[in-house]
């Protein structure tokens, strides 16, 4: 229902965000983003919404 | 939304802050506009940046569950918000990350249930050691 999971499932954040670095997402305006790029220079704080609204 | 609030305290700390949702850019811009915030959001239709932060998708339970609906009711009368339709996979959970140079991840806090958030305050905290 609704897509959830059968079992609980534990979060997983990486130790290093090597994948993470890789991910090209588009911003609101659909330019193209690497996340690596947004803590290339110095520390960046990332929020996953769970969802809009 | 609270993160909004703090974002004059992440621009003096020199950090950026970016959210980031599910579905397209025509999503994250029509929730930036009903939500009144300039923080940048970026798009994750396929929900690839989830899977990599280790965002877990929620049980039943995790997501309508009477501990997480009553947060959520607190919640509401705490902001005076309500949420809205939920769009995207209605399980995902999320969660927040700061991470440095060398992809070097110095704090994380991923959901555990649907009203499992950390604070503003607790990112701030993260981003301005000592």
């Amino acid at each position: 229902m609704l897509g959830t999971a059968a079992t609980r499932q534990e979060p997983s954040p990486p130790e290093r965000a090597g994948e993470l670095a890789e991910i090209v997402l588009p911003d609101q305006e659909g330019n193209d983003v690497r996340l690596g790029d947004l803590w290339k220079d110095g520390p960046a704080a990332l929020v996953w919404l769970r969802h809009y609204g | 939304m609270q993160l909004h609030g703090a974002r004059q305290q992440f621009e003096a700390a020199g950090v950026p802050l970016v959210l980031i949702g599910q579905l397209t850019p025509r999503h994250a811009a029509r929730f930036r506009s009903s939500q009144h915030i300039d923080l940048p959001v970026l798009a994750d239709e396929r929900r690839a940046s989830y899977k990599a932060a280790g965002a877990k998708v929620a049980t039943f339970g995790e997501l309508l569950g009477p501990k997480v609906v009553a947060k959520g009711i607190l919640t509401s009368a705490r902001t005076g918000r309500t949420q809205g339709r939920t769009l995207g996979h209605p399980a995902q959970l999320g969660g927040a990350m700061v991470i440095g140079p060398g992809n070097e991840v110095l704090w994380s806090h991923m959901s555990q249930d649907a009203g499992d958030n950390a604070s503003p305050e607790e990112i701030l905290a993260a981003v301005q050691p000592g």
